[in-house]
């Protein structure tokens, strides 16, 4: 006989090891498992984290307002050099841990300031693009014919300009400023986001399960948004984590030849515009604000490039 | 391939068969590249107020340019070539700073004929008499210059000089330290001290009498109400902005004009810095709680602006802090800038500045708060009546309380508010002879002596064109004053002496101006130098009927101010 102890150890081991009983592991699980089996992903992730940590707790984080001119408060003068106290820096000298900019304001507070810009900036293009490229791209896909053509080529042309020559033109209609450097990022994503998705709806919509839900009766409209839309949703999650990068670089790009961010807000592209005369004399105020869209864009592309290795089926080992 | 080739070639040739057959039809004189019209001949006896007078001299007919009488306001009655070598300026009253005025580079003497065959408007092609003659403009790089064997005055020592430009102070200043360039306009701040530092470089203060505004155009609201102004003016706090981003030894200004320029600072000093009364006067006049403007600038560095971005979002956290207006900044194209900042049409604070072209309070004052000038919107007769009044009379002495009485007025005003006066400097290498950055006009650089055969200097921008009757900016006047000369010149110290006329001799009055011209000078194209060359360049910027009145944006913005205005200009 059996001991009701072995029994239970024995499903114990069974459910962990996935033989026995129980549901199998969930897609999703899966994904996850996968995603945490890469190291680039993994790291990718850290980093975007941190950026957001350090968005959303700014105020706290930052020893001052970014846009404070410290000038007749504080006993420094315009491109300070770093002073970090712990350092050896002397203790008489207020502590800059970045130094100050050429407006006499703290560069550090600025610098984490300036993750909250440029992740909501990244944020808000993607989300933009993503609705009404996946909108268009699946009518577009379901429906086919004329529509799709129409649409499609649309997208062509807007696929045709270089990214950042196109966004450059649409700034330059609506006028700098960060508003409608957003605006102008999403335009220019949203043909990806679009070809994307009408792809993987042609695909979708020829399976078996969409055929027994139009034979069922279901409407278009439930078939897409039911059926179709969250098959194809893994390139389209993939695409949008990436999309963040691209959009925060194109940003700063903007805002580096003026277009996008204005003072005084602190948005890195600017910073680092407005201090590329002085890289020599005060490197720290260039080489900050590039270093932080550097590790910003890697998080993000390290991201999704784990995502897109945990999500691919085709990979699953 | 061998088919195409033989297809280029045939084409070439044809193209050049063609080219000879036009040349030979058309006009003799060869001016080189961009000959737009060659039939002008027609064109000169149309022109309504050039007449054709005969001159004492037998074979040498003299032009003259009449402007009717002294009804449309401006300064100039005629100019008359009286003899092949003399020059008659008849002008409309007393006119002390006339040699000062007239040494000036955009009254620079191209020949006549050239200036037919150009329509006007030689933007790429000057021909002038100066030490150096134009080679070439690459577009987007660098303007090459020749010697000009000929030159009369002291022979450049460069055979080649190459003027190229970098928007950054950073960019030039690596040109320099690289030994790419021997010379460099305005170092930024932070980088002088290096550049002292380096025994192969030096800088080269530059005197310049200067002044950055903000300025203010009254036919917007809220600026058209003066207490709104006044109350910028006291809540800006102009010494933090001197100490921070000045460079050592640069002032704050307590009137438009610098104090080294005679009769400029007369008059009371500018408004202390109070915070508190300026935000009781905005409270006063309606804005309890600050508005919304905009700050318009360039981002081009000048003597007088050496950081414009700090500067302006200085101004706009100080106009946050002290006054709750909230500014926008707004970065414009340098050109767009100017036009729109000169005209009047900026409906916000716009930074400005002004370098002394030459050495006289007119230059400053009367450029900017003439009656003409829609800059600061509609003109205040409080200030340029006296204005008007003082810039006729010949002794600095007797015109002072007049100038009092305008710079109070300015500051009552309060049209634009003063900021700084700044020092600034170019700097050179070590080995260059002769270098020097003038108080005002261009540098000449035939006096530069590198020690080889070329000699590269680096500017802030690209010259917008090369006929500066038609520009008004530094880079452009650069590189004209190498090709073009006028009949005055400044030394490298900034005084006032004799170039294509040996001498400008006044009657009593200072109202009628005789200026004998240097014989025996040759055009760079070969062509002899005489009086309706003067004529026709007088002409073509000051008569705007002249069909040679053409330019290049066709504002001619200096012969407007500098002369009260062009003949002809409703016609």
């Amino acid at each position: 006989m059996v001991s009701k102890k072995t029994i239970e150890k024995l499903e114990m081991q069974a459910q962990e090891g996935n033989l026995l009983v129980g549901k199998p592991l969930s897609q999703w699980r899966l994904t996850v498992r996968r995603f945490r089996e890469r190291k680039g992903g993994m790291v990718g992730l850290g980093i975007v984290t941190l950026l957001v940590l350090m968005a959303v707790f700014a105020p706290l984080i930052s020893p001052y307002h970014p846009n404070e001119v410290l000038i007749g408060k504080e006993d420094v003068g315009p491109r300070e050099k770093p002073c970090i106290h712990a350092l050896g820096c002397d203790p008489e000298q207020p502590q800059h841990i970045l130094g100050t900019d050429a407006n006499v304001r703290d560069e550090f507070s600025r610098i984490v300031f300036g993750a909250r810009v440029s992740l909501t900036l990244g944020f808000f293009t993607v989300t933009i693009a993503l609705i009404v490229g996946t909108f268009f791209g699946a009518i577009a896909g379901y429906v086919g014919g004329w529509f799709d053509n129409l649409t499609m080529r649309i997208m062509d042309v807007i696929l045709g300009f270089p990214s950042l020559l196109l966004a450059l033109v649409i700034v330059s209609v609506l006028g700098p400023g960060l508003q409608n450097a957003l605006i102008a990022i999403a335009v220019v994503s949203i043909p990806a986001y679009a070809r994307v998705t009408r792809a993987q709806v042609l695909s979708i919509k020829e399976t078996d399960f969409v055929a027994a839900s139009l034979a069922l009766g279901a409407s278009g409209r439930q078939i897409v948004v039911r059926r179709v839309l969250p098959n194809a949703l893994t390139p389209l999650v993939v695409l949008a984590t990436l999309g963040v990068a691209t959009a925060i670089l194109e940003a700063a790009g903007l805002s580096f030849l003026g277009l996008g961010a204005q003072p005084p807000l602190a948005e890195w592209g600017t910073m680092l515009a407005t201090e590329r005369n002085n890289v020599f004399t005060s490197p720290h105020l260039v080489f900050f604000p590039g270093l932080m869209i550097m590790i910003t864009v890697l998080g993000f592309n390290l991201m999704g490039d784990g995502l897109r290795d945990a999500l691919d089926p085709s990979l699953n080992k | 391939m061998h088919r195409k080739a033989v297809w280029i070639g045939l084409l070439l040739a044809f193209a050049l068969v063609a080219s000879a057959c036009a040349g030979s039809g058309g006009d003799t004189t060869d001016t080189g590249a961009g000959d737009t019209t060659t039939t002008t001949a027609a064109a000169t006896p149309a022109e309504p107020t050039t007449t054709t007078t005969v001159a004492p001299s037998p074979d040498f007919v003299g032009d003259s340019l009449e402007a009717g009488g002294c009804d449309y306001g401006g300064r100039v009655e005629s100019i008359k070539a009286l003899d092949e070598y003399t020059v008659e300026f008849n002008l409309c009253g007393p006119h002390p700073a006339f040699l000062a005025q007239i040494a000036f580079g955009v009254f620079g003497i191209q020949p006549k004929e050239h200036l037919e065959a150009t329509g006007g408007s030689p933007l790429d092609n000057p021909i002038g008499t100066g030490p150096y003659a134009l080679q070439e403009w690459v577009r987007g790089d660098s303007v090459v210059y020749t010697r000009n064997d000929n030159y009369y005055g002291q022979k450049a020592a460069a055979k080649t000089f190459v003027l190229k430009w970098a928007t950054e102070s950073a960019g030039r200043l690596i040109e320099l330290q690289s030994g790419n360039a021997d010379g460099m306009t305005f170092p930024g701040v932070e980088d002088i001290p290096t550049i002292e530092a380096d025994p192969n470089l030096v800088v080269l203060d530059k005197p310049e009498p200067n002044i950055f505004y903000m300025g203010f155009t009254n036919t917007f609201a809220p600026w058209d109400n003066v207490d709104v102004r006044k109350a910028v003016a006291m809540g800006i706090d102009r010494q933090r902005i001197v100490d921070t981003f000045y460079s050592p030894g640069s002032e704050t200004a307590s009137q438009f004009t610098p104090c080294t320029v005679e009769d400029g600072c007369e008059g009371d000093s500018w408004y202390d810095f109070d915070p508190a009364a300026a935000k009781q006067l905005l409270a006063d006049a309606g804005f309890p709680d600050g508005f919304k403007t905009k700050i318009y600038y360039r981002d081009v560095t000048r003597g007088y602006l050496p950081t414009p971005g700090n500067v302006a979002a200085d101004i706009q956290a100080q106009l946050k802090a002290n006054l709750n207006i909230d500014a926008e900044v707004v970065v414009m194209e340098s050109g767009e800038f100017i036009q729109a900042s000169t005209t009047g049409q900026l409906d916000g604070i716009h930074l400005l500045g002004w370098t002394g072209d030459y050495p006289h309070v007119t230059n400053f004052l009367d450029f900017h708060f003439a009656e003409t000038n829609p800059q600061f919107g509609d003109p205040y007769p409080a200030i340029y009546e006296p204005l008007k009044t003082a810039s006729e009379m010949a002794s600095a002495t007797e015109a002072a309380p007049l100038y009092e009485e305008a710079n109070n007025a300015i500051k009552e005003l309060v049209p634009m508010v003063p900021i700084a006066h700044a020092a600034s400097s170019w700097a050179a290498t070590a080995n260059v002879k002769g270098a020097y950055a003038p108080p005002w006009g261009s540098s000449m650089f035939n006096f530069w002596d590198n020690g080889t055969d070329t000699l590269v200097f680096v500017q802030g921008a690209e010259p917008i064109s090369l006929y500066c009757a038609d520009e008004s900016d530094g880079e452009s006047l650069r590189a004209c004053a190498q090709v073009v000369e006028a009949l005055y010149s400044y030394t490298p110290t900034g005084e006032v002496q004799p170039q294509l006329a040996t001498a400008c001799e006044p009657n009593d009055e200072l109202t009628v101006w005789t200026c004998s011209l240097r014989q025996g000078v040759v055009f760079h194209d070969g062509s002899a130098f005489d009086a309706n060359d003067v004529v026709a360049s007088f002409s073509a910027g000051l008569d705007a009927s002249s069909p040679l009145h053409t330019g290049n944006s066709g504002v001619f913005d200096y012969y407007n101010y500098l002369w009260n205005g062009l003949i002809n200009a409703d016609g």
